[in-house]
């Protein structure tokens, strides 16, 4: 009661101590900008700033001790001719290609399947989840050992069968898809998790709806299920995206970007190119390329699910 | 009698349907728990191994079947990395600057969250734009450069350099509490401020206890993040004394890579703190996980 008698007077307060009111006011500002204060020089120096570095840093030639040397564009030219930052685009790409398709429609079948209220499922959901926790430097040293060609388990389960396996992560043709292998493995779990909140916002009604239609399981799923689950699809792919062309970790620990070139991902050319060869300037080059290419994914995501209708559900 | 006739057909039909349904049904739940089982073992063996293996020595790692649990299970690797390498260290220094890390971020995060849901001030919508902007930003555009600025003033190499960049606050979690924050009605603020209650104590005595939800997700993503991060160290760090675990078991990696006992037991010390943190909090992530999904 007290506080709606002193809303209900608050405008009269307000004109008749209008001086006080600004000060006040400018009291109030002060405290908003107090507040906001840490998060906005965080915000300006390390990703404000640095943005706008890359692209001067990436006009110049630079060793961090000589002293710059302006060269307009001819970095973005060098990393395609002698950095094969091409080369690393299309692994990254391939890397991607491997990872995303596979990993979304594994989170979204698990999500399926252990949505059932079935004793035990819970616990099993529990468990996918655990692998998003993992320190990937380490798990990566894990995985090394799973699939060492002599020592690993894997080779020494398929030798049990009468199969030589191959030398996974020194073999050009196996090592991408091990590291993309080891990449679904931690984040499939935490992409179910989406799947899991899109799946029961459905309402139920659609379901017994179109089975009195006459709707098969499968129909119901293509017609009923992913159309709805649009939104969760297109999160779950563009943060995939955006997070595995910058994989790094475990191709440092697994391959170092080997056999040969092979999985020399965009992220560890930049990292060898600026902090083992000093070429500041090339490196912000490639920053800059593969910025590029993951907005106009992310652009190009947007646009597609856009343009295919949406169901607002109330 | 036709009725009879006609009756006695229709019943066994009914019987053997219901049969085949009941079977169907029965195969249906073996196969069920059959994928259970086996999605089950395939996120838990690698963690199973590698601590059977961290508990073995060298010789039974090549020797034995990776099942075999370790007998008698035997502390001389971690004795070894603990002693003769710096493991002690690392885990201090990853804990030290992950604590730091997520005690500022959580605190100047929300802090900033509360300013942008619920302050008025002049240019407000700008800079909630500005934040937004930088949020789609990814990390590996701004290495080089913030490297460069480390460089310039002398940062590098400090435990300063490790958690400078994450501690004052990152978009992600201002966004995701101010869009918590906005849920709360104005009313309630409004109603303590004309009590004389100052902003500070609105946001500590009423907001965080309203939020606590959203608050449990940002200081767990904040401390996997920091506990986790690698790039970012591997740079600005390169003397023994400072590195932070997974630098650490990188390092160690390249160095000694065959020597399974050695490694396997370097990384358990990176992953079972976070399997305990799991333990405990598993409701809390699984629960955070799907509110960082959602407002988006």
């Amino acid at each position: 009661m007290s506080v709606a008698t002193a809303v209900t007077t608050l405008p009269k307060q307000r004109k008749t101590t209008a001086a006080e009111n600004t000060a006040e006011e400018r009291q109030a500002r002060r405290t908003a900008f107090a507040f906001l204060a840490p998060s906005l020089v965080g915000v300006v120096l390390f990703l404000l700033i640095p943005i706008i570095m890359v692209v001067g840093l990436s006009l110049v030639q630079w060793n961090m001790i000589t002293p710059m040397k302006w060269v307009g564009l001819s970095n973005y030219v060098n990393i395609f001719e002698f950095d094969g930052f091409g080369h690393s685009l299309l692994v990254t790409g391939y890397y991607v290609l491997l990872n995303i398709p596979l990993q979304t429609a594994f989170a979204l079948g698990m999500a399926m399947l252990l949505r059932s209220k079935r004793a035990g499922s819970a616990v099993v959901r529990i468990i996918c989840v655990l692998p998003y926790l993992a320190t990937p430097v380490a798990m990566g040293v894990v995985w090394n050992w799973f699939f060492n060609p002599s020592t690993g388990i894997i080779n020494q389960a398929l030798s049990h069968i009468g199969i030589t396996g191959p030398a996974w992560l020194s073999n050009v043709v196996t090592a991408m898809p091990v590291i993309a292998f080891v990449n679904i493995w931690q984040y499939v779990g935490y992409n179910m998790l989406f799947f899991l909140a899109g799946l029961q916002a459905i309402p139920p009604t659609l379901y017994e709806a179109s089975s009195l239609d006459g709707a098969t399981k499968v129909q119901q799923f293509w017609r009923v299920t992913l159309p709805l689950l649009r939104p969760t699809l297109l999160f779950v792919l563009v943060t995939g995206v955006i997070g595995s062309f910058q994989v790094f970790d475990t191709v440092y620990v697994m391959t170092a970007g080997g056999p040969g070139n092979a999985t020399n991902v965009a992220s560890l050319n930049i990292y060898n190119t600026a902090f083992s060869g000093f070429r500041i300037g090339e490196a912000s080059a490639m920053s800059v390329v593969l910025f590029l290419v993951i907005l106009a994914i992310t652009i190009a995501q947007f646009r597609y699910f856009n343009k295919r209708t949406t169901y607002e559900i109330a | 009698m036709t009725s009879v006739a006609t009756a006695a057909p229709a019943a066994t039909a009914a019987a053997t349907t219901e049969r085949t349904t009941r079977a169907g049904r029965s195969v249906r739940t073996t196969l069920f728990y059959l994928l259970l089982v086996v999605i089950a073992l395939i996120f838990i063996t690698p963690y199973l191994f590698s601590v059977f293996a961290a508990f073995k020595p060298l010789n039974s790692i090549l020797a034995q079947s990776p099942w075999r649990p370790p007998t008698p299970p035997t502390l001389d690797n971690f004795k070894t990395i603990f002693t003769q390498y710096d493991f002690g260290r690392y885990l201090a220094n990853t804990l030290i600057v992950t604590v730091i890390l997520t005690a500022g971020q959580v605190t100047f995060s929300m802090m900033g969250a509360y300013a942008f849901a619920r302050m008025s001030f002049p240019g407000r919508d700008p800079l909630f734009w500005l934040y937004l902007t930088t949020l789609m930003v990814p990390n590996i555009v701004t290495l080089v450069p913030l490297y460069v600025l480390f460089a310039h003033s002398h940062l590098l190499n400090t435990y300063w350099a490790i958690f400078l960049p994450y501690v004052l606050g990152v978009p992600y979690s201002v966004f995701l509490m101010r869009q918590y924050f906005m849920t709360i009605p104005k009313e309630v603020m409004e109603a303590a401020r004309l009590d004389g209650c100052s902003e500070s104590r609105i946001l500590w005595r009423i907001v965080v206890p309203i939020s606590r939800p959203i608050i449990i997700t940002a200081t767990l993503l904040a401390f996997v993040f920091g506990w986790n991060n690698f790039m970012w160290p591997l740079i600005v760090t390169n003397s023994n004394s400072l590195n932070v675990l997974t630098v650490g078991i990188a390092n160690f990696n390249s160095n000694f890579g065959v020597q399974w006992n050695l490694v396997l037991a370097g990384s358990l010390v990176a992953l079972v703190p976070m399997v305990i943190l799991f333990a405990i909090f598993q409701k809390h992530i699984v629960n955070s996980i799907s509110l960082s999904g959602i407002n988006r």
